[in-house]
């Protein structure tokens, strides 16, 4: 009671404030912040789980015995069953090769089914959700099999023995995915109609899905318990897809966008801890007065120190509540901006965002408030009488490790990503050691440099020396602040160049493959009719995989692995194409080399590579056109899937598949409205194959717009807390510096002599403090570029100049203007004040 | 009330033992007020803070109240201090984010007595600021701040009141006031006095002065000067 009395006389005057805010920002940042990442973490599973149509599938080679299924809905989970496989269609004169997907009613438990009535409408408002999947006797297709099959929309196409009429124009079924598919064009049937249909025969290649979703209201843990028992059911045929195999390149952006809110949260987190540390090492300066007089009373120690555990526990308290407000105002208008992309749901139980806020309040107050406090019951009382009383303060060292460990356990807990953590936490050692081996130095330096300097020069250079404690203290808040500020800038400005590059107006949205050569100048001649361009065309063979290492791949293995079982895309290139990246192995050199040597080297995708479990120097027999080519390998190569180009799983160096028949490829932009080239394209060229990304690029956009939102609001975040940060350390000699202002006062000096101290005395802490956050910041971005964005290091000449200018800019003034009424009070009045 | 009996006091300072206060002794009945005067350095708050068990001697015993508190814990010191002790000082040490009637109470406030709000203001009358009480400590002048201390210290009706140089940040009139206020209190309470002071004025309205010498000068009990 007596506590809560002195805590809110406390906060009337002022002593706690920076300590409050400070606090409340942490957990501000904390609550709002960590649950956004929450619900960005949700809509990035829901937007995988659409690319699956459901929450998990079981596929598999033969028929899924109808228990496991029914073990599902035992379980209460949403079911529907569902097949794939290759089939002629035919209509009067024409045949073709379709990709037929077979669905029943319930189809799809995750995502959209869209249709159009319109064959190739550049009009997106064309374009319907449906509900559920055609009824029996009908049929949805792509579009280009009508040209194909020179049928229209309401016309029958035959499908083994029974006639399906084309209803609608299937746009997209959320588990297409956008990569390559070499099958023909893809038509959607009602499961009902195989059967009768008696195109599945004896040795058909048929795919059987079961897919799998749970009710939005029921426990998660019931889908999980379903995955362990199906895991333990499963037969060689069967495998378990879960939705973090989602569309790469939409996962990434997405993914990319999740850490950097993870890592301003971080930031933003660790900046309020540092200003809380250094406003409690404040705090604890101001209360030895108190203290002094408590103990004078007769105040026995462990009534001071459970005065003041329980002044922390409400200062926790408070500041946790408040934080807690801000934050929930925060994530609110997060989610307003991300609100098209986020999806709607439910507020969480209101009391896990009490406890985290709560939890991060009191850890905070453990870790940075207790041990600047935690000396104060052992102040011996003669400090009533004596100002000039050494304090044994717990020592800085020790507090330093403190805090660190506690912005460590704070960064680890919060972000559970520890390179993340390890980065930011290097960055802060960096500062930490260079403030105190450079900062020391130069604050020696300017001590002697000032006995060649007059006036206010001379005093200020030989202040930075004279509190050099408190100066390194200061040095330290400003340095990591303004590094801090550094990193997220430069993420923040690579994150969103690049998301720009990829949604760049030329960004391709369509692949053309299976171009044959002879079909080549006259498909480029009619994309230049439309003035449109290519990426470049691409030549490839297709070629499938017989042996590893001279022995013959089992059938069960190919049973296992879908990359065995289909047609390869085999291309060649000399360089390492752009946005590839060697992981094992090296590089092929000249060609010539290459030919004269008997092995024919080969790179493969690196994640493909583990899946078979390959490695360098295997051996790799591929069939192509009937003929066995050899080839071992000699790099796994990682690939970058935000830029839109061709990728290939295996490359060759150039020459060496020359004998073989080749296909071509390229991926090209077509604006909607240009969108009827695939009409002709398709009428000349049947057999070239289209896949079509404009709708999921438009996904993607619409995503990385909302993210960037996100990013702009979160910066703005993370400024208040550097502001803070800085505020808290110029407060920090704020008193000292009224006193000695009061004084040069008193013997008549005049206010522009003060203040020009001040100024040159904050500036030169400014441009030091952005020296040294320079050169943390460099080091924190390379990690964070390098351990957390997979992107290459790059050395920042810019921070260089914009840390110090910035530093000198900004404390100088904010510093100035904070004493400036040091120099406007009387200073008898300032005196009294002390 | 008060027995200091042979009493030095050295410090370390710099790895060089100084001597502040060698081989004191003295006495302060119940009731007495007793002025110690000297020049700056010469140890007087030392000696203050010793015989308040604010801090221990090197050498010889104080008790307070009959209390030996030489050989006490500094925990069992801060109960005997608690219980006896009431201090005013140079510098007022009033908490500035407090107001005058919250500097004054929160002392009973901490010792749990009986309505502290009507003591403090109580007393706070009695200094004669009635319009000040919610005033904060910045919002008054020097001499007002030293009567928010004075009210703060006899409102714990202290035994003995210890006033390190209570009008030394004040200029000649408000000192003189609040000198005249502070012994009109202590007769009002029969309150023990010891007033730390260089000024002649106030040592001359105690009932005993003693003059400590500048430096380490031994200062012999017979030096003591005794007025009635
Ligand atoms: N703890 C201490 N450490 C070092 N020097 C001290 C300490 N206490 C007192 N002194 C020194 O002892 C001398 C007497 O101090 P003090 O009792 O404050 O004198 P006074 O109050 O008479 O001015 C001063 O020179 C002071 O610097
Ligand atoms: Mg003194």
């Amino acid at each position: 009671m007596l506590v809560l009395q002195n805590f809110l006389r406390g906060w009337r005057g002022g002593q706690s404030k920076l300590v409050l805010a400070s606090l409340a920002l942490a957990v501000a940042v904390v609550t709002s912040v960590a649950f956004l990442a929450d619900r960005v973490e949700k809509a990035l599973i829901d937007e995988s789980t659409a690319f699956l149509a459901a929450d998990l599938v079981l596929e598999s080679n033969s028929l899924i015995e109808p228990r496991l299924s029914a073990k599902a809905r035992e379980m209460e989970l949403q079911t529907s069953a569902m097949m794939t496989f290759v089939s002629m269609v035919y209509s009067n004169d024409e045949m073709h090769l379709a990709s037929v997907r077979a669905i029943d009613e319930r189809y799809p438990l995750r995502g959209e089914l869209s249709y159009s009535m319109f064959p190739f409408s550049a009009d997106s408002s064309a374009v319907k959700v449906a509900e559920s999947g055609p009824p029996s006797g009908e049929t949805w297709v792509d579009a280009r099999i009508l040209p194909l099959l020179k049928i229209g929309l309401g016309d029958y196409l035959e499908f083994g023995d029974i006639k399906l009429r084309v209803s609608r124009v299937l746009i997209e079924e959320p588990d297409s995915r956008g990569s390559f598919s070499f099958y023909g064009a893809r038509i959607l049937i009602n499961i009902d109609d195989v059967a009768p249909a008696g195109v599945i025969l004896e040795g058909s290649r048929v795919k059987y899905k079961l897919l799998i979703a749970l009710r939005d209201d029921l426990n998660p843990t019931l889908l999980s318990n379903y995955r362990e028992w199906l895991a333990e059911r499963l037969t060689i045929h069967q495998r378990i897809i879960d939705p973090e195999m989602a569309e790469a390149s939409i996962a990434d952006s997405i993914d990319k966008g999740r850490k950097f809110l993870l890592l301003s949260g971080s930031v933003g987190l660790v900046l309020s801890a540092i200003a809380l540390a250094l406003a409690s090492h404040q705090f604890a300066v101001d209360e030895v007065m108190q203290v002094g007089l408590f103990k004078s009373w007769g105040l026995s120690r462990g009534r001071i120190r459970r005065f003041y555990l329980v002044y922390g526990l409400v200062i926790a308290l408070v500041g946790a509540t408040v934080g807690i407000c801000i934050g929930a105002a925060v994530q609110e208008i997060l989610v307003l901006l991300l609100s098209e992309w986020l999806p709607i749901t439910l507020p969480r139980a209101g009391l896990m965002p009490l406890l985290i806020g709560l939890g991060t309040g009191l850890f905070c107050v453990i870790g940075f408030m207790l041990p600047a406090i935690w000396h104060l019951p052992n102040l011996p009382p003669m400090t009533v009488l004596r100002k000039d009383l050494l304090v044994h303060s717990v020592a800085r060292a020790y507090r330093g490790v403190i805090g660190m460990l506690t912005i460590a356990l704070l960064l680890v807990w919060y972000s559970e990503n520890l390179l993340l953590s390890a980065s930011i936490l290097t960055g802060l050692l960096v500062i930490a050691m260079a403030v105190a081996v450079i900062g020391l130095i130069l604050f020696r330096l300017s001590k002697w440099f000032s006995k060649f300097l007059g006036g206010s020069w001379r005093l200020a250079f030989a202040n930075l020396w004279r509190r050099r404690d408190q100066n390194l203290i200061q040095l330290f808040g400003f340095s990591s602040a303004i590094a801090l500020l550094l990193t997220m800038a430069v993420v923040r400005t690579s994150l969103i160049d690049n998301w720009k590059l990829q949604l760049d107006e030329d960004t391709p949205n369509h692949f053309l493959i299976n171009v044959a050569p002879y079909e080549l100048t006259g498909a480029e001649a009619l994309i230049k009719e439309y003035s449109l361009d290519t990426a470049g065309w691409y030549s490839m063979v297709r070629g499938r995989l017989r042996e590893f290492n001279g022995e013959e791949i089992t059938a069960e293995r190919r049973e296992k692995h879908e990359s065995l079982r289909r047609e390869l895309n085999l291309s060649w290139a000399q360089n390492l194409p752009t946005g590839n990246s060697i992981v094992a192995g090296r590089w092929w050199g000249p060609s010539s080399e290459i030919l004269d040597s008997a092995d024919v080297p080969v790179s493969i995708e690196t994640d493909l590579a583990d899946e078979l479990g390959l490695s360098l120097g295997d051996r790799l027999t591929f069939s192509i056109g009937g003929l066995n080519f050899e080839a071992t390998i000699a790099s796994t190569r990682s690939l970058s899937w935000d830029n839109m180009t061709p990728n290939f799983y295996f490359l060759f160096p150039e020459g060496v598949l020359e004998e073989f028949p080749r296909t071509y490829m390229t991926s090209l932009r077509i604006p909607p409205v240009k969108k009827l080239i695939l009409n002709d394209l398709l009428r000349s060229y049947p057999t070239i194959q289209v896949i079509e990304l404009d709708r999921i690029i438009e996904r993607i956009e619409k995503i990385v717009v909302q993210i960037t939102r996100g990013v702009e609001v979160m910066t703005s975040i993370i400024l208040i807390c550097g502001v803070l940060v800085m505020f808290s350390a110029i407060s920090l000699s704020m008193s000292e510096r009224f006193h000695e202002s009061a004084i040069l006062r008193t013997i008549g000096s005049s206010r522009r002599l003060l203040l020009s101290i001040q100024l040159i005395e904050f500036t030169s802490l400014g441009i030091t403090a952005g020296f040294l956050a320079s050169l943390g910041a460099e080091i924190a971005i390379a990690m964070v570029q390098w351990l957390l964005f997979d992107s290459a290091w790059a050395f920042h000449s810019w921070i260089w100049i914009a840390g110090p200018t910035a530093g000198g800019l900004l404390i100088g003034t904010l510093g100035t203007a904070y004493s400036r009424q040091s120099t406007t009070r009387a200073p008898l009045e300032m005196l009294r004040k002390l | 009330m008060i027995h200091v009996s042979n009493v030095s006091k050295k410090v370390m300072v710099l790895n060089a033992e100084l001597t502040i206060l060698e081989s004191l002794s003295l006495k302060v009945e119940t009731g007495e007020s007793l002025a110690v005067i000297g020049p700056s350095g010469s140890g007087k708050s030392t000696l203050l803070g010793l015989m308040a068990g604010l801090d221990v001697p090197s050498t010889g015993t104080v008790h307070i109240a009959g209390i030996n508190i030489t050989e006490m814990s500094e925990e069992s010191r801060a109960s005997v201090r608690s219980e006896h002790v009431g201090f005013v000082f140079q510098s007022f040490h009033l908490l500035q984010s407090l107001t005058a009637l919250e500097n004054v109470s929160l002392p009973l406030e901490l010792k749990n007595s009986s309505k502290p709000e009507s003591t403090a203001n109580h007393y706070l009358k009695r200094v004669g600021l009635k319009d000040r009480m919610h005033h904060y400590p910045r919002q008054l002048s020097g001499g007002e701040q030293q009567r928010v201390a004075l009210a703060r210290a006899f409102a714990c009706r202290p035994n003995i009141l210890f006033a390190d140089e209570p009008t030394g940040n004040l200029d000649i009139v408000t000192g003189e006031a609040i000198n005249n206020l502070l012994f009109e209190l202590n007769r009002e309470e029969g309150t023990t006095l010891v007033i730390v002071t260089h000024e002649q004025s106030l040592a001359s309205l105690c009932s005993r002065q003693l003059h400590l010498k500048s430096g380490q000068n031994f200062t012999p009990v017979e030096e003591m000067k005794v007025k009635c």
